[in-house]
């Protein structure tokens, strides 16, 4: 395990210019998970359509990815990225892995590869839930990085099948009759452990040695590792400059992105989330900042604290029960 | 490791080591053989036989499925060295693969085989690769209707007719060697450096799929120093090779400079094209890729009546000829569409130039005159002198085109050159009769 010290000081694949939302969480992530693929092995990511990728590899702005200004002189320090279709990039980094596999069998590469798939949850759970599970059922030794943002963020903030409960969304609009999202979002974590992933955790930049230390482990997984990554989306979740890291942090302190690891064989562990409702802070404080939450919980002038609106009793009690259930599932795997 | 930088990237040259992939493919032929197969086994052992086909993808459907059940087969014996046949969970899926695999390395070809509603389900990733320039994949179709309601497993190309706009080079086989050979010479055409465009060889579903007669194999060796001939290493990077970025996103301004090139990448085909088919018949004896196939057609173009057409139902029309032009006092030429995209507009018009009728004879589903028929169409406006243009549709679904119809065809086509008609109203013809009048 590489010092988290030594790890920020190598050259990330994911470089300035991109035209991420400032305050994008998505743009912490990748720099990070960039400096940890300068590790000595050629890097090769294959991307879904989603904000990671279309305000990335926009022409003529500059292409964030990549290593510095001119290409490397290294092979091992080179890098490919691909984009083909919205859902497909575990399948498309399917075909990358089996053919420097192919040539490694036959000693036609000169140098080990490392391939990842990055995609939103709508592109990875949504219309490409086949592609992520049957990938994973195949057990290819690729790393899928999965963005959850709980929403189809690029066309406009519409609801998916990660969305919280009672989340106003362009498709789930707050009524007189309805509450914004009806649903609860799908257990992906459960899916991808079921489905037989050697490798599979949910991290947050808002934890940055559990963030580094687990993908670092997923890079060196020798089976499909899934990483999701919880990513406040600032022009989605409509909240200020600033809070991405705040939110990030409270999302898994509340219990709505619970940090967790598993590796096949061997116990998960829930990371930074007391499963005692009582020791958890409350779910208001997580959802207080956000726009998409003001119609459930609104900021008491007195006493400067988020609270719940009135009548909405209902809905953050499904809140609160979706994420008790969560975290009880989740803890039969630890 | 030399790096060399282009203008999509860098390319470390020693990163892949190609003569090793070359070591790596044993023959599956060391001399010509001659085998019984089926046009599924050929397609398959043509693909099977070149040194840079390492990657298979496939996902069952009626009637390609034998395609990859010989691939399986002949890789899972080793015979061929090692292969990776990945068995799918789905069309789309296998779309998706096989546009990381050939991305991945560009001087490997990756093919796979389906149709009808497969080649549909795999629409979206089609359509993106038809543009990406990765010109190292092949996408056999073998024919079958498209879409479901009614359901039909046998030839029809309206699967194919459907993508003559997603971007790929699409060629029409008729016959068991002519598919084989076709095979053999597409990767040459789609990774030439000036077209880098994907091919889609098409052949008939149950006709010619399902359909056993002899097979000239090649031998290995041979086919090897056929394309070594032709393909060179690819001078842009590929992901594995390379520094590179694929697929990005542009606005408006800049998208059509993209489709320019892409519309040149496939206009250099007309230009490609028949120098690949002369190499390939110098070296095999046998005729390589043409535009047009000229079954039964004079030197000097005259014929009163053209019958084009594709696919094998275009030797029946052949064998009748004779009986036909004694019985109407007329000359009538054959011809079989081999190059459907690009079209090869061109070739048509000098051909038909002489002739006073042309017998469309559509397969496929069309609400117009018929896919081929606006093709025709569009071939013949620029001649001083027009023939009159007759469009039938027979063969729908893969029916039989009996002798019968093939004579009503032909009548009804004289008919109208009488007539002095210049475009009639397409019909149906089943079993000898006009079924439909549109
Ligand atoms: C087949 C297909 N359907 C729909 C779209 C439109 N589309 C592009 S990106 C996107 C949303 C992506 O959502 P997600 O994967 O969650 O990523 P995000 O935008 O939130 O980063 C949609 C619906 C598409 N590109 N392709
Ligand atoms: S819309 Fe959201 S996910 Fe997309 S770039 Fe902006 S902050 Fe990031």
């Amino acid at each position: 395990m590489a010092r988290v010290a030594d790890i920020i000081q190598r050259e990330s694949c994911f470089q300035p210019g991109s035209t991420l939302c400032m305050g994008c969480m998505e743009s912490i992530a990748f720099q990070n998970i960039g400096k940890l693929t300068d590790n000595g092995k050629k890097t090769i990511f294959a991307l879904g359509t989603f904000c990671g990728e279309v305000s990335t590899l926009q022409y003529p702005n500059p292409v964030a990815w990549g290593r510095g200004e001119t290409t490397p002189e290294k092979w091992e320090k080179s890098f490919g990225v691909i984009h083909h279709v919205f859902e497909s990039a575990p399948g498309v980094a399917e075909g990358i892995r089996d053919t420097a596999d192919m040539l490694a069998k036959m000693g036609a590469l000169s140098g080990p590869v490392q391939v990842a798939a990055l995609s939103g949850d709508g592109g990875a759970l949504s219309i490409g839930l086949r592609t992520l599970l049957m990938t994973i059922h195949r057990r290819v030794p690729i790393t899928i990085f999965v963005l959850i943002n709980e929403i189809f963020a690029n066309t406009g903030f519409q609801f998916g099948p990660t969305t919280s409960p009672g989340s106003e969304t362009s498709t789930t609009p707050v009524s007189e009759l309805v509450d914004g999202n009806p649903a609860t979002p799908l257990d992906y974590i459960g899916l991808t452990v079921a489905a037989g992933a050697g490798f599979v955790a949910q991290v947050s930049p808002a934890f940055p040695k559990f963030f580094m230390q687990t993908v670092e482990k997923a890079l060196a997984s020798s089976e499909t590792a899934v990483v999701f990554i919880p990513a406040p989306c600032i022009t989605g979740w409509k909240f200020g400059e600033g809070e991405t890291v705040n939110l990030a942090r409270l999302s898994c302190e509340t219990g709505f992105f619970p940090c967790f690891v598993k590796e096949k064989g061997q116990k998960g562990q829930i990371k930074f989330v007391d499963l005692d409702p009582a020791k958890r802070p409350p779910i208001e404080n997580f959802m207080g900042p956000q726009r998409r939450f003001h119609h459930l919980v609104k900021k008491d002038s007195k006493t400067d604290t988020f609270c719940m609106r009135p009548g909405k009793e209902a809905m953050m009690q499904k809140i609160r029960g979706w994420i008790q259930n969560h975290l009880d599932s989740l803890n039969q795997l630890t | 490791m030399t790096k060399v930088e282009t203008g999509a990237g860098a390319i470390y040259e020693k990163a892949i080591n190609l003569e090793k992939v070359r070591a790596a493919h044993k023959p599956l032929a060391e001399k010509q053989t001659v085998r019984e197969a089926d046009g599924n086994a050929a397609a398959a052992y043509a693909s099977l036989q070149m040194w840079r086909s390492v990657i298979f993808g496939g996902f069952p459907i009626t009637p390609s499925t034998k395609w990859l059940e010989t691939v399986a087969a002949v890789v899972s014996s080793g015979k061929v060295g090692a292969k990776q046949l990945k068995l799918l969970e789905a069309e789309h899926a296998v779309a998706d693969y096989l546009a990381g695999a050939a991305a991945a390395c560009r001087d490997l070809i990756v093919s796979t085989a389906t149709s009808s509603v497969g080649l549909d389900h795999m629409a979206e990733s089609v359509r993106s690769l038809g543009a990406s320039g990765l010109g190292n994949i092949l996408l056999i179709d073998v024919y079958r209707a498209t879409a479901n309601y009614p359901l039909c497993i046998e030839g029809d190309p309206s699967d194919t007719l459907a993508h003559r706009d997603s971007g790929w080079i699409q060629i029409c086989c008729r016959g068991i060697q002519q598919i084989y050979d076709t095979i053999l010479q597409a990767p040459c055409l789609g990774m030439h450096p000036d077209i880098m465009t994907p091919v889609m060889p098409g052949y008939y579903g149950i006709k010619d799929s399902h359909k056993s007669s002899r097979l000239l194999l090649e031998a290995d060796r041979d086919i090897h120093a056929f394309q070594d001939a032709l393909i060179a290493p690819s001078k842009l990077p590929g992901l594995i090779n390379g520094d590179t970025a694929m697929g990005n996103c542009v606005t408006s301004n800049l998208f059509q400079g993209y489709k320019i090139d892409q519309k040149q990448r496939m206009e250099n085909v007309f230009k490609v094209l028949p120098k690949i088919g002369k190499l390939f018949e110098k070296q095999f004896k046998r005729p390589g890729l043409e535009f047009v196939e000229k079954i039964r057609w004079p030197k000097d173009d005259a014929v009163d009546l053209a019958i084009v057409g594709m696919g094998p139902d275009m030797g029946t029309a052949a064998s009748l000829t004779e009986a036909m032009q004694e019985k109407l006092g007329i000359r009538i030429g054959v011809l079989a569409a081999r190059l459907l995209t690009p079209f090869p507009a061109g070739e048509y018009s000098r051909l038909l130039k002489r002739a006073k009728g042309v017998l469309v004879v559509n397969q496929a589903h069309h609400y117009g005159r018929g896919h081929l028929g606006l093709d025709i169409t569009q071939a013949c406006y620029s001649l001083d002198s027009r023939p009159a243009i007759v469009n039938c549709f027979a063969g729908m679904g893969g029916a039989i085109l009996s002798d019968a119809t093939w004579e009503e065809m032909i009548q009804h086509t004289s008919r109208a050159v009488k007539t002095g008609e210049k475009l009639t109203p397409p019909v149906v013809v089943h079993e000898g009769r006009i079924e439909w009048q549109g």
